[in-house]
Parts: C-alpha cells; structure tokens; sequence
C-alpha cells in the first residue's frame, strides 16, 4: 500500500497564516519573520513589520496556545532616532532571534543603515521594555544567533557575513568584544543551498548537539528560491557541523508561500522544542505572512542521518 | 611669473622603482606592497611578493638610507600550513602594515582564501620570526592598521569593511587584540571627488600635535577601470573617531608609466610611512602593483593640505 508522506519534513499548520496584515490594528507594508519564544505558558513572536513609507520595526504578538496571536499596536524595537545607533538602523530594525541566555531574554536583530547591516543585540526581561547593549559587528553581517548558554567559558554566536554567503560562528567574553571568527558551513554547489545560506533560528540545545535551522537560497532565472534546512553542531566545539539534510525541510509550495512581496519563500528566526521533542517553527512565508509548521527532533535527525547515505 | 609647484604634494625619489622585480633574488611575479619600519641602525621594508603561481607572500629588504635597498635570499612569512590559519591564509598574504606597541612590532595583513579576505596579526620583533597572533576580522574586511599607542586604554585599528557595497574606513576596539568591537564607520567615498568610489586605511596613524594623520587609498571608477590614490584625513588624539579634516585632494596620483602601466593599471597604493626627525615624510607605495617606489613630502606641508577641508568648495 502507499504511504502518503506529506511534501516536507516540516507539516504546515492547517490554519496557516498564523498571522497576516488583516490581524493588524495599523496599516503595513508588509510583515516578514518573527523569533519566537516560550515565556511559562505564553507563547511570544517577535515580528519583523515593514511600515508602508519602507522600513522596518520589530513587534511583539502573544498567545496562549501558540496558534491565535495579538499582535501589539507598539513596536517593541524601533529604528534609533538620535544617538549612536541612529546611523545604522536608519533603515530599519528586523529579523529577531530570541535567546535565554542566563535569566534573561536576548535579541539579535538585523540593524540595516545606509552603511550596510549591522547586528545589533538587545536583552529584555518582559518583552515591553528592551535595552539596547550594542552593535556588536562588522558590516555587512546579519542573521546573528546567540547560544543559549556560555561554550567553554565564552558566549557564542552564529551570524552570516556577506562575503563568502557562509554560516560563521564567533565568540566572546563580554557579549561587547568578538573575535575568534570561523566559518562552519558554506553553500553547496547543485544542491537546494548552493548560493546563500544564513542561521534561521537560534540553537537550541537537544541530544544530539545543538540543532540548527537555517535557510538556504538557490538562484532561478525568475529570482531566489528561499528554503528552510536544518544542521546539528557539537555540543561542545559547535565549530563542527555533526549532521546536515541534503535536503531541504520546507520549500515553498502552497499560495501564502509562493505568493507576496518576495516570492517563493520560507524563512525563519525561531523555534520552540515542546517537552514532548514537537519542534514549532514560525516562519515568515513570502514576505508577507507569518506561518507555523512542525515536525519532531526524530524526524530531523533521521533527516541528516539519511543524507549521509548515498541511497 | 608662473611659479611652478611640482605634480603632487609627495615628490617622488629620483630612483624610483625602488625595486623591481630584478632585485629579487628569486623568481616570482612582482615586488609592490610594502611597510617600512626603522630598526637601531638601518631601515627595513616588509614586502608583498607575488609568486609566479599567483598567490602573496611576504619578503624582507634592508638598506642605509631609506631609498636603496636589498632583498633577502629568502621569504620572511609565508602562507600558513595547516592550524587555523592554514584554512584562512589558503590563498595567501597580502598587504603588510607594521606598528609599533608595546615594545614589538605588530603587523596586521590581509588573509586571503575562498572564504573572502580577513585581517590577520602577527607579532615580531625582527621581521624574521614572526607569531600569529589571531584572524581578527570577520570575512570580506581588509586594510586593518593598527594605532601606535593604546587610547583610552584600549588598542584602537581602522579598517575597511563592505556595506552595502561601499568601501569606507571603519574604526574598532579591543581590550586585547583578540576580541573587536564598537565598530563605527569613520569615512566613507564622497561623490564626486577622486575618492568617489571606495576609500581605505593605507599607513598605520602617525601621530602629530594636529591629530591622527592617517594616509589612505581613494578610489574613483573610470570606463577603463580604477584609479587609486593616496589621500590625508586627520583624526582626534584622544577619540580617534573624531574626523578633524580630509583632504579635499589627493597627495600622490599615477602618472609616472612605472604607476600608470603594470599588471593593474593606474595604482599608487601605500602600506607605510616613516617620519624623519627633521619632519621629513617617507611614504612607501607600490606602483601598478608591479614595483616598489618611494615619495617625500614635509610633514607641516601634509598638515596643511589635510586642514584644506572646506577651503577648496
């Protein structure tokens, strides 16, 4: 008998879009990636929302059941009017990632100025108030992660500089100063990832090492193919990448992911692991809604550990 | 009467090409980049050597006078095997800058390989042995240059990262030449100028009782390619991230045939400058990214092109 697979390892949500601009209280351009994170029983979306002048701010959505969402009607994270942050997110703030790093809630955003992008990290308690500590890189890198926890005595962060289109991770002693750069993935030529890649969603920690979602862009005559795949770094030297899916875990498919401002796209900028290893991913589809799918920790490590095989 | 000025504030040396190709003692494609440094009794030049296989290494020259000099029989650092640096230097070394701290000389330099170019620091006090210290940029920065002296009790460098597709200087911070941040972009390419294209560190900062002098390359894209020129920006002694006055004009442009003609047309690109105690400025340049040449110029006459800022418009 057939056995019917479903299209992806990842299964869309039935209600999907979880999020679109018609559950908005204001006018947008558009809305594009949330982080995500689970706060006791609250689940929290932090999105990338485009205003209709063209740049972005950062806003939070709750809900209690990870599938309804109130979107707030004040950004959490606006472009920085004045001071020393002004110049470089004068174009907007996006793309957050969450991590819980010591008691407190830490946000890697996308700070996009005329000089190029920046990461800029923030920390909150409450997710209503945020204090900015910094922009903690070299233009152009964006798409910063934060582990959640300190690696051999440094904190940890994987980011995606332009030049080389490669995943790269760096450490630091203070979250202020970084260094010790080294790159751990590249595209691979042919496959679904063969132009870009860049960190989707923080690390989080599971058995097996640190499980990875990132995205992967493939050149089309008709512009980029956006996919999501997944990686796992070794617990304890995350600089090596334990397993990697040959494939993708979700392609854009149905109408809300081929459809919208940026066509043919799935991204991410987080994930929650619920206790029973259900892995939820939030991901932006087309750059004009926001979307959930979920899968299992199993299902990915069998995902890599297939890829290793030849047939 | 028509008073005659010269060309170019920088007054190149007689001699020039300092050296060439025929004064290296072993085959390879081209001699250009070089820094200089003094030692007790001789100057010398750390120089960026291309082998004829295509990829950079460094080589050492010494001489008397600051204007003659001899190249030793064998390269001083080459790309590293393995480690680290192995992965990251695959491609080769280019474009030396020395500064001298804390009692040795520290030389920050572009790794280069398929991961995009990198400022790596090596330490040494001979310009024999070298120490890597550390790949201390992320990928797709070059042009690192490090301040001679601690200020505000950090270790400050310029360097020349890409956003957005434009070159600018940036400026970073370490409490410990491993670890960078506090990154902010310093200056930028201005339309229209002949720095209109990119703009990058080229001598490490000199001090003066004006500011950080520090020499940079300034680009401007023409139909037939780039034209790169050494310009003068200074900086606040003490919040080098301060920009005092830039020059409206470039000090030194090619137009000698050793600059104009070589394997990249149009280039006079400086790694290095040596101030004299009588206020005499050696610049080090390489030339068409074929030759090695020397240019001079008064530090007071620098200075007063480099306040020139807003005279000129």
């Amino acid at each position: 008998m057939h056995r019917k697979r479903g299209p992806d390892i990842v299964h869309r949500w039935e209600g999907n879009p979880i999020i679109t601009i018609d559950d908005l209280s204001f006018m947008c351009g558009d809305i594009c990636n949330a982080g995500a994170v689970k706060v006791g029983k609250e689940y929290i979306l932090l999105l990338s929302i485009q205003s209709l002048e063209g740049f972005y701010s950062i806003y939070p959505a709750h809900s209690v059941d990870g599938h309804y969402f109130q979107v707030n009607d004040q950004p959490l994270l606006a472009p920085s009017q004045r001071g020393p942050f002004a110049i470089y997110e004068e174009l907007g703030v996006l793309d957050p990632r969450i991590s819980l790093l010591e008691g407190e809630y830490y946000i890697f955003y996308d700070a996009y100025g005329l000089h190029g992008y920046l990461l800029g990290l923030a920390r909150t308690r409450d997710f209503t108030s945020v204090e900015r500590l910094g922009l903690v890189s070299e233009p152009d890198t964006k798409a910063g992660a934060l582990f959640p926890r300190r690696i051999k005595g440094k904190y940890a962060r994987l980011e995606r500089p332009w030049a080389g289109s490669s995943i790269w991770i760096s450490f630091s002693d203070d979250l202020e100063y970084w260094g010790w750069s080294e790159v751990i993935m590249t595209p691979r030529a042919g496959f679904w990832d063969s132009d870009r890649i860049g960190v989707a969603t923080p690390p989080l920690e599971i058995k097996q090492g640190w499980l990875l979602i990132y995205y992967g862009i493939k050149q089309t005559s008709s512009g980029p193919l956006i996919r999501l795949g997944a990686a796992v770094l070794d617990t304890e030297n995350p600089q090596n990448v334990v397993g990697r899916t040959n494939v993708p875990i979700l392609s854009p498919r149905v109408e809300y992911e081929r459809i919208g401002d940026v066509t043919n796209l799935v991204f991410s900028c987080g994930a929650i692991i619920e206790p029973n290893g259900e892995v939820r991913i939030y991901y932006g589809a087309a750059n004009s809604c926001i979307c959930l799918g979920t899968t299992g920790i199993e299902k990915i490590v069998e995902a890599y550990m297939e890829s290793e095989k030849e047939f | 009467m028509r008073k005659r000025i010269g060309r170019d504030v920088f007054h190149r040396w007689e001699g020039n090409p300092t050296l060439t190709l025929e004064d290296i003692p072993f085959r390879c494609n081209t001699v250009f980049n070089g820094t200089p440094a003094k030692l007790a009794d001789e100057y010398v030049l750390l120089l960026r050597v291309e082998g004829q296989q295509g990829y950079s290494f460094f080589a050492l020259a010494r001489g008397r006078d600051g204007f003659h000099f001899q190249v030793e029989d064998r390269p001083v650092l080459l790309p590293a095997k393995g480690d680290v640096f192995g992965i990251y230097e695959a491609r080769g070394i280019e474009d030396p800058r020395a500064t001298f701290i804390n009692d040795s000389w520290y030389v920050m330099y572009t790794a280069t390989s398929n991961y995009g170019s990198r400022i790596a620091l090596a330490k040494t006090d001979d310009f024999h042995h070298f120490e890597r210290i550390a790949l201390i940029s992320e990928p797709g920065n070059k042009d690192g240059v490090l301040f001679p002296e601690k200020i505000n009790d950090q270790y400050v460098r310029l360097d020349r990262p890409i956003g957005l597709n434009v070159g600018s200087i940036w400026i970073s911070y370490s409490n410990d030449l491993q670890s960078w941040g506090h990154s902010k972009v310093l200056i930028s390419p201005r339309k229209g100028y002949w720095d209109s294209y990119r703009v990058g560190a080229s001598a490490p900062p000199i001090k003066t009782e004006q500011g950080w002098l520090e020499i940079y390359h300034g680009v401007k894209m023409t139909v037939s390619g780039p034209v790169y020129r050494v310009g003068t920006v200074l900086l606040d002694l003490k919040d080098p991230s301060l920009v005092i006055s830039r020059c409206n004009v470039p000090l030194l442009s090619p137009r000698e045939d050793y600059e104009r003609i070589g394997d990249v047309n149009n280039v006079v690109f400086a790694c290095g400058a040596l101030v004299e105690p009588d206020g005499e400025v050696k610049l080090y340049y390489g030339a068409a990214d074929t030759y090695l040449c020397v240019a001079t110029a008064r530090l007071g006459e620098i200075i007063k092109y480099s306040l020139n800022e807003k005279k000129d418009r």
